[in-house]
């Protein structure tokens, strides 16, 4: 075999190589994002974050997880209790159905405001609207943290 | 809801997508100079002036990506930039005469650099998409309009097509000639996601019991006669095999995605399988095309004549190929095999980069199917998840489908290689497919439409204004 048909030979082999190479490097990937997906999918997908909250209850920033059918309101039996004077006992009602969160007010006194306009029946949420319930208000993420 | 601004725009390092490109920029520089040293007989580089132009493209899309900051899909782009890197390796390889346009200023263009002008407009076309679709309602609240420009775009090809070899697929308008398929396949992906979207539940709760089989409601079988026709009428009056069988498994496949109902793909493959025996009674076409697929070598110097040097392509390839540039040579410009830079682009990169390459062809294509359906999977609602899923299809159907055709496994059919084969409309519209799936993976940019919380009324005003929305009215 002479050098030149060496060299070819070297030159065709890098070349699928760097093929299989990029495919390999691809499958890593895409087998990291199969076992996150798998771990996320575990969790509620949603959180709440404290944006103020004017009891100094719950803490600014503080995150709460999202159950698929979370209550706000002030009694303790809501799956997050807001202690605001201007929430009502059973105040609002975030629902994931299918892939969205919806958002309704239960008959409050006071309302529920997304992004500072009063809900009326379900509406949906997206991630980094917020939420507010009397004077404390929250803002949807999605739950990757 | 989030409005984006240009003062809202944050860079966003995409690193993933960064190494991935730097690999098959790599790749390809390697591939190129293997078929100029191959071709010049000692170590060369030859001209790589359209490669360098095709990676700086795709880099400097990439840098759009980054500088815009959305948080698409990293994968996509980069095996679409491998992909139509290695279309661009072997149209250099082709004799350059197979193909030429004369391009006005630019002088006459000859195979690769024409393939390479279609592939940076793909490029662009996914880069475009990609950076500036931010919202679906375009889509979502016209699809009777779209589906009214798709078949008017059928019927305008079965009325001023031309007949490029006995199929009638081509559109000119002026000096412009398109394949108006390309886009129909989009179109229809649109309208499909759109209608499925609206019917989902009641398609998927209800049904008509004839005897044994569980049927879907009437009403709701109209739509799935109705492309049954449609592809039926695409076969006879265009002769085009292969658009009429992806629309189908197109159509089949959405329709299972959203149901999850096998009665629903039982009853479409029956009606496929009536179709097929009818055609096959009626087209001669279509009986030449089962011919030369059982048995090509009794008609070898004949209608089988492709096929069978198609088969011997692969042959020659073996293992690891004969290497880039180093295939059966085509003397006096006659090609080893006919259509070798279209139908047959897949023989052509067999031969020349073996097994092994084409196992990375469909390792390829096979990364796309994942992440579109992943993005189908993550999509925000029924109308984003159809959309996906249906582009998604639209692309790996048309790849399976050519691919097993050119390897006997199935008839032949005349679709394209998404991506490898020559030709400006399948670029195009495979990017458009591309763009779209990066634009949708992008979740959490605008929140999906409210629930449906509307009266009648409230969801015909929600369907938009102007002609195309009074239209829509006007269908419901």
């Amino acid at each position: 075999m002479s050098a030149f048909e060496i060299l070819v030979w070297i030159l065709r082999l890098a070349f699928l190589g760097l093929l299989y190479l990029f495919l390999a490097v691809l499958a890593r990937g895409l087998l990291r994002d199969l076992r996150a997906t798998t771990a996320r999918t575990t969790r509620a997908p949603g959180m709440l974050v404290v944006m103020a909250a004017p009891p100094g209850v719950p803490a600014v920033g503080a995150t709460m997880p999202l159950e698929t059918i979370t209550t706000l309101g002030r009694d303790a039996d809501n799956v997050i209790v807001v202690d605001d004077q201007f929430a009502s006992t059973h105040h609002a009602r975030l629902t994931f159905r299918g892939r969205v969160w919806y958002l309704e007010d239960l008959g409050s006194t006071n309302g529920t405001r997304l992004n500072g306009r009063p809900v009326e029946g379900a509406v949906a949420v997206g991630f980094g609207d917020e939420i507010a319930v009397g004077e404390t208000r929250f803002r949807l993420e999605p739950a990757s943290a | 809801m989030i409005r984006p601004s240009l003062a809202g725009i944050h860079p966003r390092p995409r690193g993933r997508e960064t190494t991935l490109l730097a690999l098959a920029a790599a790749a390809l520089l390697t591939g190129w100079v293997s078929l100029a040293t191959t071709q010049a007989g000692r170590l060369s580089a030859g001209d790589p002036h359209l490669l360098v132009i095709y990676l700086v493209a795709a880099a400097v899309i990439h840098v759009l990506f980054v500088v815009t900051g959305r948080r698409t899909d990293q994968v996509l782009f980069p095996a679409v930039v491998l992909l139509g890197g290695i279309s661009l390796l072997f149209m250099a390889r082709l004799p350059p005469s197979l193909v030429t346009q004369d391009a006005g200023p630019a002088g006459i263009l000859t195979l690769a650099p024409l393939q390479l002008v279609w592939l940076v407009l793909s490029l662009s076309t996914i880069g475009g998409l990609a950076i500036l679709v931010r919202n679906d309602t375009w889509l979502r609240n016209y699809k009777y309009s779209w589906a009214a420009a798709g078949v008017t775009l059928l019927v305008l090809v079965f009325l001023f097509g031309d007949e490029v070899n006995g199929v009638r697929l081509t559109l000119r308008v002026g000096p412009l000639a398109g394949q108006p398929s390309e886009l129909l396949k989009i179109i229809l992906v649109v309208f499909l996601a759109g209608y499925l979207a609206e019917n989902r539940a009641l398609l998927a709760a209800t049904s008509l019991r004839v005897g044994p089989l569980d049927l879907p409601p009437l009403a709701y079988l109209l739509p799935m006669l109705a492309m049954w026709g449609i592809a039926l009428a695409v076969v006879v009056v265009q002769r085009d095999l292969g658009a009429a069988l992806l629309f189908f498994a197109v159509f089949l496949g959405l329709l299972y995605v959203a149901t999850q109902r096998t009665s629903f793909v039982a009853l479409g493959l029956l009606l496929a399988a009536v179709g097929s025996v009818f055609l096959y009674a009626v087209e001669p076409t279509v009986q030449v095309r089962v011919a030369i697929w059982l048995d090509p070598f009794a008609q070898a110097l004949g209608s089988g004549f492709q096929i069978v040097r198609g088969l011997y392509a692969f042959g020659r390839g073996g293992l690891l190929g004969t290497g880039l540039g180093a295939g059966l040579p085509s003397p006096d410009g006659t090609l080893a095999v006919p259509a070798l830079a279209t139908d047959y682009v897949f023989a052509g990169v067999a031969e020349e980069l073996g097994a092994a390459g084409a196992i990375a062809l469909i390792g390829l294509y096979l990364v796309i199917a994942e992440r579109g359906l992943r993005i189908a999977a993550r999509g925000a609602d029924d109308f984003r998840a159809l959309l996906a899923a249906g582009l998604t299809l639209v692309l790996v159907l048309q790849a399976a489908l050519i691919m097993a055709g050119d390897l006997k496994l199935v008839p032949l059919t005349g679709v394209t290689l998404p991506f490898v084969a020559y030709g400006g409309s399948s670029l195009l519209g495979s990017g458009i497919c591309v763009g779209l799936l990066m634009a949708l993976s992008d979740a959490g940019v605008e929140a999906p439409a409210p629930p449906q919380a509307l009266t009648r009324g409230e969801r015909l005003r929600a369907r938009g204004r102007g002609v195309a929305g009074r239209f829509e009215r006007a269908v419901r």
